[in-house]
């Protein structure tokens, strides 16, 4: 494959100052400037003293990561893709490290000291895992929408959940399903089992969560929602869906009726859903589902579970247009919001510049995103454009979830806000996944 | 290979359309949000405001001062506030360790167990800064002297907490009652009225009748805290500055009342000083009585226990939350009764041989070779049984009985302004044939017509009786209190006047009749030889009634003066002991003393030096 750019004239040459993308580099920049303003004042206490050093070591963790992004625009961006697959066991060797030998912290064994320095695998897992999936789909572009390629990329993608999950650690888990979903539809998989898929996914987590969300939620009884209490009533009908997709799938075979195959098709799908749920439910407790949806209605649990999500909600809504001014937020200072310097960073950053802080923090990122998908249709190289496309797009997903988490419309998971929440893995992972992307755009007309 | 090398039109071609999509997802999703936050913080910004605000303030009540209590004279008074102290720690400013070790140090200083304090600060707590309190009633000396050590007390606190004194009231706390903290059910009940959990309130007397008046309103500071309940803001703004509680002025005259207590000493009974023509109370002894400081100080739990467990009912206010039976003191009614019915010729003669028989029973005068021919007069006089078993069985019958039992208030409320009075019981044959499923017998009336059997009243109810002869058909509502005055400039806010209770239909002409035979009784009859008071004329009744058990009575006397006196100036006295034993059949000596104290102007130990009763200066039992 890479013989071939020698062939063109287009042999490698060093990348050109001119072509370095400022505005990818300075907005991720202004991004990582305002988390440090507002993990500085996550550690200001209500008596208006300094309690924590979080904002100093994230200076450290953004040194690093420059430093990082630099080095990362040394080798071609094509040497990542031969490394993809070493990188890729490299990080599952660490995952199970960390399974045995790991630090518990919050209740997931997910931390590995390192020199000192505690890192989570988990999050580097992510990229890559993007990287494995780009060259993997790379190398079998010819059968792209095979079935075969569709299920080689998601147990290349299951295996690292798994290890996750054991940690365990759903948040960082959940992840990793955007990224296969998104390397999997620029790469064009399947798109028929991409559909059945989500399909599958989404029904079980309707099936798994109705049981809880009738008890907690609507605090009311349905008669038909017995169906999922009662485990013999659930294998039953599970069985019985199952039984109609076999039975209509023989029907299309033999008939050739194409209705036959929808009939097959939604059985199927329903059943296979009700069958995960099932398991899914017997693993989980009802309380750990309870706090994934208690966001619906945080009244129900306004001192347990739901106290995060009215908090922060206060202390979002409260900052008004203007916000109530850097460093004089109430809710924070007064420490009535938790995780303030991770998980609700922006709920301060809400609270204290107000909607036009959001807001900006908003375009911000959709500059950054967009930009990035700009620079990928330049490069226009197959692997550059699916780890790219995976890279932003897991941006994307972290942004999605941890600022719906803080406006009480996304389950509160532990997902951090890329770029802002304190933290140096994330970060880390996040900067290198840019400088990639930027080392795409530095040799964008050398292939 | 081809697959891998492409023109960039090509790639542009091939990954347009799908990265397109993503960027429209992710547009759409920013846009939502965008949305979502313009919702949020725009359109219910302030709503959010408003509970961010709630979330962070803190009210704490600045307490009233309560308000004091004073006899009618209104000099010195007699329930007061002692300046005191509540000593608080707040855990948050405190290290486990440092804990243990001010602990340790408060332990000496307030006289508790370092364990005590401890345990008063659950794990829980250890964080938060809201002040706990270790001691309350702490005195001023106490105080200052952690004040002036407080480095050595880091995170110790104090507040002004102000305790109720009783210290000389003795006898004069059955009526002024006590306060003490709100209980659960209370407060469910009051808390509509403003009361909190944090409340002190009078649990009984005058103290809880008049709570409203003598608690004035708390007010309140507010201030800005963060999640542990630490204060944010150093300026505290005082928003509402607590309105003190108003004073009492009582009807009560502590010297009488001292005098009454002293007269009738250590037994245990009733005595009870009334202005008939208004129903002011001078004075209201209960004995035994209890020491409600006791209820401040440490070991207060043991001390009420050994209270509520004594035989002899120390928290029992015997002048309106006991009844017995009238015995002989009844015969005023049915006398009246005989008058006003005109049942009977008052100059008839009846002859005592000192026991009348009814059915198969005989029904015992208290002289047994009998008196001989009685008429009304002497028959009140020498209270003899025989003449009145008589009047009740043949000439009035119980309807009538009861009727004018009723007609003195007999049965019914007083009305008095404390809580707790009881009704006491008026008998008839409708009430015993209820209670029993018995009929009504002669053996009933007999009973009932010198003042036993079912029948009892309250001392209260007794001094009414006498009231309404002496006011010649008036009773007025009994009451404690006189005046309420505002504390800040000695101004009388609100002056009770009297109230009728009952007007009775009975012409004066009888009364008038009632009082010169109750005058006679004193004059010529059981009373001529222990009223011997020449400071005023005395006109009154005595009773003796069984009480069922061997060697057990109820003394009474019930008496008005002066006999003769313009009604405004007539004074009742009642008193009642349960005797057990000589030394006890007191009822008539103590309102002897009562009488010569109160119209002469002595003191006890004055009165019984004019009586020429020295010999009660040792009379201790």
């Amino acid at each position: 494959m890479i013989g071939t750019k020698s062939g063109l004239g287009m042999g490698e040459s060093k990348p050109s100052l001119f072509g370095f993308d400022f505005l990818l580099f300075f907005v991720m920049l202004a991004l990582m400037a305002i988390g440090v303003l507002f993990i500085y004042s996550s550690g200001v206490n209500s008596v208006g003293e300094l309690t924590s050093e979080e904002y100093i070591q994230q200076i450290i963790w953004i040194a690093g990561a420059l430093i990082l992004y630099f080095v990362v625009q040394i080798p071609q961006y094509r040497n990542f893709e031969k490394w993809a697959f070493t990188i890729y066991f490299l990080n599952i060797l660490l995952l199970i490290v960390t399974l045995m030998f790991g630090k518990v912290v919050n209740g997931a064994r997910s931390w590995l000291g390192l020199f000192g320095f505690g890192v989570q695998p988990s999050e580097f897992m992510k990229l890559s895992l993007v990287l494995a999936l780009s060259a993997y789909y790379n190398r079998s572009t010819a059968n792209i929408a095979s079935f075969r390629t569709f299920i080689v990329g998601l147990l290349l993608t299951i295996l690292p959940m798994i290890l996750i999950l054991m940690q365990p650690d759903m948040g960082t888990t959940l992840v990793f399903i955007p990224i296969f979903f998104a390397v999997s539809f620029v790469a064009g998989a399947n798109s028929k089992l991409l559909f059945y898929l989500m399909s599958i996914g989404i029904l079980t987590v309707f099936f798994a969560v109705l049981p809880v969300w009738e008890r907690y939620i609507l605090q009311q009884e349905y008669r038909w929602l017995t169906l999922f209490e009662d485990v013999r009533l659930l294998l039953l009908t599970t069985a019985v869906f199952l039984f109609v997709g076999v039975l209509a799938f023989i029907g299309k075979k033999y008939t050739g009726q194409a209705y036959f195959r929808w009939i097959a098709v939604f059985f199927a799908l329903v059943g296979v859903s009700l069958g995960i749920s099932f398991l899914l439910r017997s693993s989980l407790k009802d309380y750990q589902i309870m706090r994934l949806i208690v966001f619906i209605r945080p009244e129900v649990d306004p001192r347990g579970s739901g106290w995060h999500v009215i908090q922060s909600l206060t202390a979002v809504g409260s900052g008004g247009l203007w916000g109530k001014g850097f460093l004089h937020g109430t809710q924070s200072h007064y420490q009535f919001l938790p995780e303030q310097s991770t998980d609700f960073i922006f709920s301060i950053l809400a609270e204290e510049w107000g909607f036009a802080g959001s807001v900006l923090v908003m375009l911000l990122f959709a500059t950054l995103l967009i930009r990035g998908f700009w620079i990928l249709l330049q490069v226009g190289d197959n692997f550059a454009v699916y780890a790219g496309t995976g890279i932003l797009f897991m941006i994307f997903f972290h942004l999605l979830v941890n600022i719906g988490m803080t406006l009480g419309i996304m389950p509160i998971t532990g997902i951090p806000l890329i770029f802002m929440s304190y933290g140096g893995s994330s970060l880390w992972s996040a900067c290198f996944g840019l400088a990639l992307i930027q080392n795409m755009y530095l040799r964008r007309y050398k292939y | 290979m081809s697959e891998a090398y492409h023109s960039l039109d090509t790639v542009k071609r091939r990954f347009k359309p799908r990265i397109y999509s993503i960027i429209t997802v992710i547009g759409i999703s920013i846009l939502f949000y965008i949305a979502f936050l313009y919702h949020l913080q725009i359109v219910k910004g302030s709503e959010y405001q408003n509970r961010a605000r709630a979330v962070s303030r803190r009210v704490t009540p600045i307490p009233a001062q309560r308000g004091e209590i004073f006899d009618r004279n209104h000099d010195a008074p007699l329930v007061s506030n002692i300046d005191s102290f509540a000593v608080n720690i707040i855990p948050g400013d405190l290290s486990d360790r440092e804990l243990d070790e001010v602990a340790g140090k408060l332990s000496g200083v307030l006289a508790v167990s370092k364990e005590s304090i401890i345990k008063k600060i659950p794990q829980a707590y250890r964080s938060l800064y809201q002040a706990v309190e270790i001691k309350s009633g702490v005195p001023f000396h106490t105080i200052s002297h952690i004040a002036e050590r407080i480095d050595e007390f880091p995170g110790v606190t104090w507040q002004s907490k102000p305790i109720r004194n009783y210290r000389d009231v003795d006898s004069m706390i059955h009526f002024l009652g006590y306060v003490g903290n709100i209980s659960r059910e209370e407060l469910q009940v009051m808390y509509n009225r403003g009361y909190n959990i944090n409340s002190v309130l009078g649990k009984t007397g005058v103290e809880r009748q008049y709570d409203d008046i003598l608690r004035g309103s708390p007010g309140k500071r507010y201030k800005v805290v963060d999640v542990q309940g630490r204060q944010v803001q150093e300026r505290q703004y005082v928003e509402e500055p607590p309105i003190n509680g108003n004073d009492l002025v009582l009807t009560i005259d502590r010297n009488i009342q001292k005098l009454t207590e002293e007269a009738l000493g250590e037994r245990m009974g009733s005595a009870v000083v009334l202005d008939a023509s208004t129903g002011e109370i001078l004075a209201m002894v209960s004995y035994p009585w209890f020491d409600a400081n006791r209820f401040y100080q440490a070991e207060a739990e043991r001390y009420y226990r050994q209270y509520a467990l004594d035989p002899k009912h120390p928290f029992i206010n015997r002048s309106i939350q006991a009844s017995y039976s009238p015995a002989s003191t009844f015969k005023v009614v049915m006398t009246t009764a005989a008058l006003e019915e005109e049942a009977i010729d008052p100059e008839r003669e009846i002859n005592c041989t000192g026991r009348l028989r009814v059915g198969n029973r005989y029904f015992n005068c208290h002289v047994e070779e009998g008196h001989g021919p009685v008429d009304l007069t002497s028959g009140l006089a020498e209270s003899c049984n025989v003449y009145f078993y008589n009047l009740g069985l043949n000439h009035l019958g119980i309807e009538a009985i009861a009727r004018y039992a009723r007609s003195y208030g007999f049965g019914e409320f007083t009305g008095i302004d404390i809580p707790g009075e009881v009704r006491g019981l008026v008998p008839t044959p409708e009430w015993k044939a209820a209670t029993y499923n018995s009929p009504w017998v002669g053996g009933d009336t007999v009973n009932v017509s010198i003042g036993q059997g079912a029948l009892s009243v309250t001392p209260m109810q007794m001094a009414n009786m006498i009231a309404m002869i002496a006011n010649e058909g008036h009773v007025y509502r009994p009451h404690l209190l006189k005046q309420v005055v505002d504390p800040s400039n000695a101004q009388v806010i609100e002056e009770v006047e009297p109230e009728v209770l009952r007007t009775s239909s009975i012409r004066s002409e009888v009364f008038r009749e009632v009082q010169d035979k109750m005058r006679y009784v004193i004059t010529d009859g059981t009373a001529e030889v222990v009223i011997t008071t020449e400071a005023v004329k005395v006109a009154g009744k005595t009773g003796t009634g069984e009480v069922g058990l061997e060697n057990s009575w109820t003394a009474w006397f019930a008496a008005y003066g002066p006999y003769d006196a313009p009604i405004e100036d007539r004074i009742v006295v009642v008193t009642m002991v349960e005797a057990g034993n000589d030394w006890e059949w007191w009822a008539v000596r103590a309102a002897n003393i009562i009488f010569q104290g109160i119209f002469a102007d002595q003191n006890y130990d004055e009165a019984i030096e004019a009586l020429n009763w020295g010999w009660l200066h040792n009379d201790r039992h």
